[in-house]
C-alpha cells in the first residue's frame, strides 16, 4: 500500500513532536508512525494529551517542534496546502458538531459540493447511500436537533466518509452518548475499519479496541508511555501507570 | 382656535408628506448601505487580522462614543474645509450610513462570536475555505442571534435620522420646525410629527418581536 516514491513513511508520522500550551508541555517528544489501513487506538487519563495528539494531524492544533508528516506532506511546510490535506482527513468530534441549520443529508453533502465540486445530484445520491450505510436512510431530511446523540454521531461519520478520506480521526466519539447508543456508533466504526480505512481513535471503549485495533497507544502527561498490540497491552501492561489506568477502566 | 390651527395644519399636508418621504428615503438608503458595510466590517473584525480588526474596533468605538449631531456637523461643516464639498443630502447619507454600519458591525460581531467553536472546527476539518465557512456555516447560525437586535437597531436609526434636520435637510422633524412657525401649537405639531415616526417604526418593532419569538421557539429547524 505504501507509495514507494515517498519512501517508507507511514500515513501519519510523528517525529519528536512537541507542543506547549503556554508553559504546559502538552505533547512531549511524540514519535509514532501509523501505516496505511492501520487502526490505532489512543487511550490514557484525561488531560494526557490524546485529543491534542489527533487534533494536530489535521491542523486544528499546531505543533511547536518536531516533524509531523501526513500522507507524505509535512505540516507547517509552506508547500503543504492545509485545506487540501484536510479534505483527505475525516474528523469525528466528541460533541458531533453537526451543522444545526442543515438536514442530515445537507450535512453530508456540504463539503463534497463546495470543496470537491461534485454536482449536487451526484453528491445527494452518494449522501443518501452513506446515510443508509450508517442505518439512517429514514432520517435523510431530519435536522440534528430531531436526532438522538447516537444518530447524530452516525451522521457525523457519514459526513466524513462523504469526502472519501484516506484517514479518519475519532476524538472520543462515544463519550457524549447515553450507554444504549454507544454500540450503534461503534458498529459503524468497526465497519469503516474493516473497509481498510487508516484510523486513529481516542476512546476508552476497550471492546472496540480488542476487536479492530492493530495497536494500542497509552498516553500519560503528554507522552506516549506504552504502545503495543491490544493483546499485549491488556494482558501484560508494561508500566505501573498503564496498569493503574487499566484497573480503573476495566473494573466496571 | 384649535379648529383654525387644524385647518392650517391640513394645508401643510404636502410639506409633511415630503418631509416623511425624505425621512423614509434617507433611512432606507442609509440602512441598506449601513447593513452591507456593517456585515462586511463585522466579518473583517472577526477575521483574525489583528491590524484590520483593531482599526475597525477603534473606529466603531469612536463613532459609538460621540454624539451623532457632532458627527454630522463634522461631515457637513468641517469636510468642506478640507476641500470635500458635500450637499446636505449626501452628508446626511454618509453620516447615517456610517453610524448604522458601526452599530450593525457590533451586532454582527456578537452574532458571529455566539457560534460555537466546534462548528468552525467541523467546517475547517472538512476542508471548507474561510469564505465557505462564513457563508455556509457561521453566518446562517449567527443570523438567528443577529436578526432581532438588527431590526431593533433599524428603529433607533430611523429615529436618529431626525438629527439631519440640523444641517437643513427637510425631513419630518424639520417640517415640524417649519410648520410650528405658522401654527403656534408646538404640542399638536410635534405630536403629529412623532406620530409620523411611529407609523414608520411600529411595523419594525412588531417584526423584531416576532423574530425574537420565532427564534426562541426554534430548535434548529428554522432556516433564515
Amino acid at each position: 500500500m505504501t507509495n514507494p516514491s515517498k519512501g517508507r513513511t507511514g500515513m501519519i508520522e510523528f517525529r519528536g513532536v512537541n507542543k506547549w500550551f503556554g508553559p504546559l508541555n502538552v505533547l512531549k517528544d511524540i514519535t509514532l508512525s501509523v501505516e496505511p489501513s492501520e487502526v490505532v487506538v489512543v487511550c490514557g487519563p484525561s488531560g494526557s494529551g490524546k485529543s491534542t495528539l489527533i487534533r494536530c494531524i489535521n491542523g486544528l492544533e499546531t505543533i511547536r517542534d518536531g516533524d509531523l508528516v501526513v500522507d507524505g506532506q509535512r505540516l507547517g511546510d509552506p508547500a503543504t496546502n492545509m485545506m487540501r490535506l484536510r479534505t483527505e482527513i475525516g474528523f469525528v468530534f466528541q460533541s458531533f458538531n453537526l451543522y444545526p441549520h442543515k438536514t442530515a443529508l445537507e450535512n453530508v453533502t456540504l463539503a463534497p459540493i463546495h470543496v470537491r465540486k461534485i454536482p449536487r445530484a451526484e453528491a445527494e445520491k452518494a449522501g443518501r447511500e452513506l446515510l443508509a450505510k450508517v442505518g439512517l436512510a429514514d432520517k435523510v431530511n431530519a435536522y440534528p436537533a430531531q436526532l438522538s446523540g447516537g444518530q447524530q454521531q452516525r451522521v457525523a461519520i457519514a459526513r466524513c466518509l462523504g469526502m472519501r478520506p484516506k484517514i479518519m480521526l475519532f476524538d472520543e466519539p462515544t463519550s457524549a452518548l447515553d450507554p444504549e447508543m454507544i454500540s450503534e456508533v461503534l458498529d459503524v466504526m468497526v465497519a469503516v475499519a474493516e473497509e481498510g480505512m487508516t484510523m486513529m481513535v481516542v476512546t476508552h471503549e476497550m471492546g472496540f479496541a480488542r476487536k479492530v485495533a492493530q495497536r494500542m497507544v497509552f498516553m500519560d502527561a503528554g507522552a506516549i508511555v506504552e504502545s503495543g498490540t491490544p493483546e499485549e497491552f491488556f494482558s501484560h501492561p508494561k508500566t505501573d501507570r498503564s496498569r493503574a489506568f487499566l484497573s480503573k477502566i476495566l473494573r466496571h | 382656535m384649535i379648529w383654525q390651527q387644524l385647518q392650517s395644519l391640513a394645508g401643510s399636508y404636502p410639506l409633511a408628506l415630503r418631509g416623511l418621504g425624505m425621512t423614509v428615503v434617507l433611512s432606507l438608503i442609509s440602512l441598506v448601505l449601513g447593513t452591507l458595510i456593517g456585515f462586511g466590517l463585522g466579518i473583517l473584525r472577526t477575521g483574525g487580522n489583528r491590524l484590520i480588526s483593531g482599526v475597525i474596533g477603534a473606529w466603531v468605538d469612536l463613532i459609538r462614543g460621540t454624539p451623532f449631531l457632532v458627527q454630522i456637523f463634522l461631515i457637513f461643516f468641517i469636510l468642506p474645509e478640507l476641500g470635500i464639498e458635500l450637499d446636505a443630502f449626501s452628508a446626511g447619507i454618509i453620516a447615517l450610513t456610517n453610524l448604522a454600519a458601526c452599530f450593525i458591525c457590533e451586532i454582527v460581531v456578537a452574532g458571529i462570536r455566539s457560534v460555537p467553536t466546534g462548528q468552525v472546527e467541523a467546517a475547517l476539518a472538512s476542508g471548507l475555505s474561510r469564505w465557505q465557512r462564513m457563508r455556509q456555516v457561521v453566518l446562517p447560525q449567527a443570523m438567528r442571534i443577529v436578526l432581532p437586535p438588527l431590526v431593533g437597531q433599524y428603529v433607533l436609526l430611523i429615529k436618529d435620522s431626525s438629527v439631519v434636520s440640523a444641517i437643513g435637510l427637510t425631513d419630518l422633524t424639520r417640517v415640524g420646525w417649519l410648520v410650528v412657525q405658522r401654527v403656534p401649537n408646538g404640542l399638536l405639531v410635534f405630536f403629529l410629527i412623532g406620530l409620523g415616526y411611529f407609523i414608520v417604526c411600529y411595523p419594525l418593532i412588531l417584526l423584531a418581536r416576532r423574530l425574537e419569538q420565532r427564534i426562541g421557539a426554534a430548535h434548529g429547524e428554522v432556516q433564515i
